[in-house]
């Protein structure tokens, strides 16, 4: 048998855990908004990218310690989330969902457009707030943005499962996702449901954008990120959180296994291989609702 | 067609604006056009591009323009979109009399070629370095202000080789036509020169986390990395990581990923970065340079390595409009390339520290400069190298 290097394969199956987390918590927020409002937002690596420069203006251009930069830059995510369902999102109610998919392809250009006129079009670095030394977990070296990314993005993950299953909000988020109609009649205020999911994703996207521009960097292109979230989602299904994670940690893996044993170049063709074979398999995602109406 | 009393006025109003609209032009003025990627993902250097030409062209008209004549330089957004790009240069050839034009991408200047070489009216140069382009047989009438991505990755492996014979090299590359560009010719010239290519790393557009690639890094063990096909990222996570693990490769770069500003941006861990330039910064006082001179008195704050490629172009295109009509030719694509290619021993004024020649359709020279973190300046690392001396 060939000599094959075990804590090879382990490391990198690490950083391949890791990425995938990166990828889960964006895909999060395409879940949160699919689930509550069937839209399909393809603005989300924009949401997340307007997270990133956000929390860059706050730590670098005011100073602010990271503590106090990171939420003050959720809290813009999660008003960017309410701005867009009230501005843009809420007067499409009861359109196709083709035109509402069209709207946040538009409304992305509008984002990418806004950060050039306000930022500038230059790639930019945020500051270092994680620390540089090295991570090792026994003799497996992790780079230590990973770890960080992975342990937030386990964590949020895990809060709004618990949120969905026991959080009064939450269950009016599953019960309007269910079936608006009787939750209207139940009492449920639909509008404010809407208004909460956005919300909700804006500020998951928003902690994605801080955890993805630490790691790869700030720049109006970085909004690209959002479509590798969307293989994730409809591979784990699009209204399913646990899905989000499990299809962000198998798809970091495979593109970390991809990527070191066959070459970068095949990264894109597996994972979008993958995406074919389980669209074909399992139309609706390995952990989605079976009605999901295919866009 | 019967034209109804609305339509008569909406043509009326069309006609009033596109006249108001248009500056006032005179038949000789020599038109420098462009397809300017203002925004996406190339703004960055859109930007500065756009700023260098209109500087060197503003400096040309203060002196009484070509031969008497005055220099319009006219542009429009593409987006970095090749559909865009080609829309651009439509609208802008049709509207003005041509000679010299700036393409934004290589896509567009494969796309474009044909058209150029139909129409025979105008020289082109671009943002792109490919190496296809490269070719003065497939593009008479394009050229590129500086080496080609191969000749830059050349200069690079002539000056490790140089530094240290024998040395183990890393290529790592995105997964883009611009990534790819220089690899297969280069590793052919590391092996030619000595050098060992242990490992090549291809990186996907989309690649935020390199965790993986440094563990293949990390494995190969290379004296130097060299990178090409990004602007910024993931240059600067690969080199904090690396620094955390303890590797001692050299991280070095085309071009592209060269600006000051950047790497300022990025603070210690751009320390030691070294890349190829085929200019002076704009900051470099060593030897001669009355251009960098008459760039900082216009622009007292620093401007960035786009800049100089934009204002050089500028530089060559109107040294060689000159030639044409001191030569008593007409104004055209052929005149124009034969003239930019009787370009020899050349001064740029200093923006390229060495007299160059033109002889087919790239400047192949360069030099090495470095990073320092405490200065906040890349610096001089070598010699200008010329290759193929």
């Amino acid at each position: 048998m060939i000599d094959f290097d075990w804590l090879f394969f382990l490391e990198v199956s690490l950083a391949g855990l890791g990425s995938g987390a990166l990828l889960a918590l964006t895909g999060l927020s395409f879940v949160l908004i699919y689930k509550a409002t069937r839209a399909v937002n393809l603005a989300i690596g924009e949401m997340l990218m307007i997270g990133a420069y956000a929390f860059f203006s706050f730590s670098a251009g005011l100073g602010l310690p990271w503590w106090a930069a990171v939420p003050a830059a959720l809290a813009c995510g999660g008003l960017l989330g309410a701005v867009i369902e009230r501005a843009v999102i809420r007067p499409m109610l009861g359109e196709s969902a083709i035109s509402v998919l069209m709207v946040t392809i538009g409304l992305g250009s509008v984002l990418i457009g806004a950060v050039e006129l306000l930022w500038g079009a230059d790639p930019a670095q945020l500051p270092d707030f994680m620390g540089t030394s090295p991570v090792f977990l026994g003799p497996a070296y992790v780079s230590r943005k990973i770890v960080i990314g992975f342990a937030v993005a386990a964590t949020v993950i895990t809060l709004f499962i618990l949120a969905f299953r026991f959080w009064r909000g939450g269950v009016a988020l599953r019960a309007t996702a269910t079936d608006q109609g009787a939750a209207y009649s139940c009492g449920i205020d639909v509008p404010v449901v809407f208004s909460m999911a956005w919300v909700f994703a804006g500020v998951a996207a928003a902690g994605a954008g801080i955890l993805v521009g630490a790691v790869g960097g700030i720049s109006p292109a970085m909004g690209i990120f959002g479509l590798s979230a969307l293989v994730v989602v409809i591979v784990g299904g699009l209204d399913s959180v646990v899905g989000a994670l499990i299809g962000g940690v198998l798809v970091g893996l495979i593109e970390a296994w991809t990527g070191t044993y066959l070459g970068g170049e095949f990264k894109t063709l597996i994972t979008f291989g993958l995406l074919i074979a389980v669209l074909m398999v399992r139309p609706y995602g390995l952990f989605g609702t079976v009605e999901i109406e295919r866009l | 067609m019967s034209i109804t009393r609305r339509t008569a006025l909406a043509l009326a109003l069309a006609t009033a604006t596109t006249l108001a609209g248009a500056p006032a032009r005179a038949a000789d003025d020599i038109v420098i056009a462009g397809s300017m990627p203002l925004t996406g993902v190339f703004a960055f250097a859109g930007i500065g591009v756009h700023a260098g030409i209109q500087d060197y062209v503003k400096i040309v008209n203060d002196a009484g323009g070509i031969a008497g004549r005055k220099v319009v330089y006219v542009a429009e957004d593409t987006a970095y979109k090749v559909d865009q790009s080609v829309a651009v240069f439509n609208k802008l050839t049709s509207q003005n009399k041509v000679n010299l034009y700036y393409g934004d991408s290589t896509g567009f200047a494969k796309t474009i070629n044909p058209e150029l070489n139909r129409l025979g009216t105008m020289m082109m140069a671009g943002a792109s370095f490919a190496t296809e382009l490269n070719d003065p047989k497939a593009y008479p009438l394009q050229f590129m202000a500086g080496p080609d991505y191969t000749e830059m990755v050349g200069i690079l492996l002539q000056y490790i080789a140089k530094t240290k014979p024998g040395a183990k090299i890393a290529f790592v590359h995105s997964d883009t036509e611009f990534g790819r560009d220089p690899i297969g010719p280069s590793e052919a010239h590391a092996k030619k020169l000595g050098l060992d290519v242990v490992v090549k790393i291809v990186t996907p557009p989309t690649a935020v986390d390199v965790s993986t690639e440094i563990l293949k890094l990390r494995r190969a063990d290379p004296d130097f990395t060299i990178f090409h096909g990004y602007v910024l990222a993931p240059l600067p996570e690969f080199m904090n990581q690396a620094k955390q693990l303890g590797l001692k490769t050299k991280f070095m770069g085309t071009f592209w990923s060269m600006d000051n500003s950047l790497w300022g941006k990025v603070g210690e861990a751009a320390d030691g970065f070294m890349g190829v330039m085929p200019y002076r910064y704009y900051y470099d006082a060593e030897g001669k340079s009355p251009m960098l001179e008459k760039i900082r008195a216009m622009r007292p704050e620093y401007q960035s390595t786009p800049y100089l490629q934009g204002f050089l172009t500028t530089m060559l295109y109107l040294e060689s409009a000159k030639r044409v009509l001191e030569g008593g030719k007409e104004l055209n694509g052929p005149n124009l390339k034969a003239a930019l290619n009787s370009i020899k021993d050349f001064d740029t004024g200093g923006i390229i520290g060495t007299p160059i020649t033109i002889t087919g359709n790239s400047i192949p020279v360069g030099r090495v400069y470095r990073y320092d973190a405490v200065k906040k300046a890349m610096l001089p690392n070598s010699d200008w190298i010329q290759l193929g001396k």
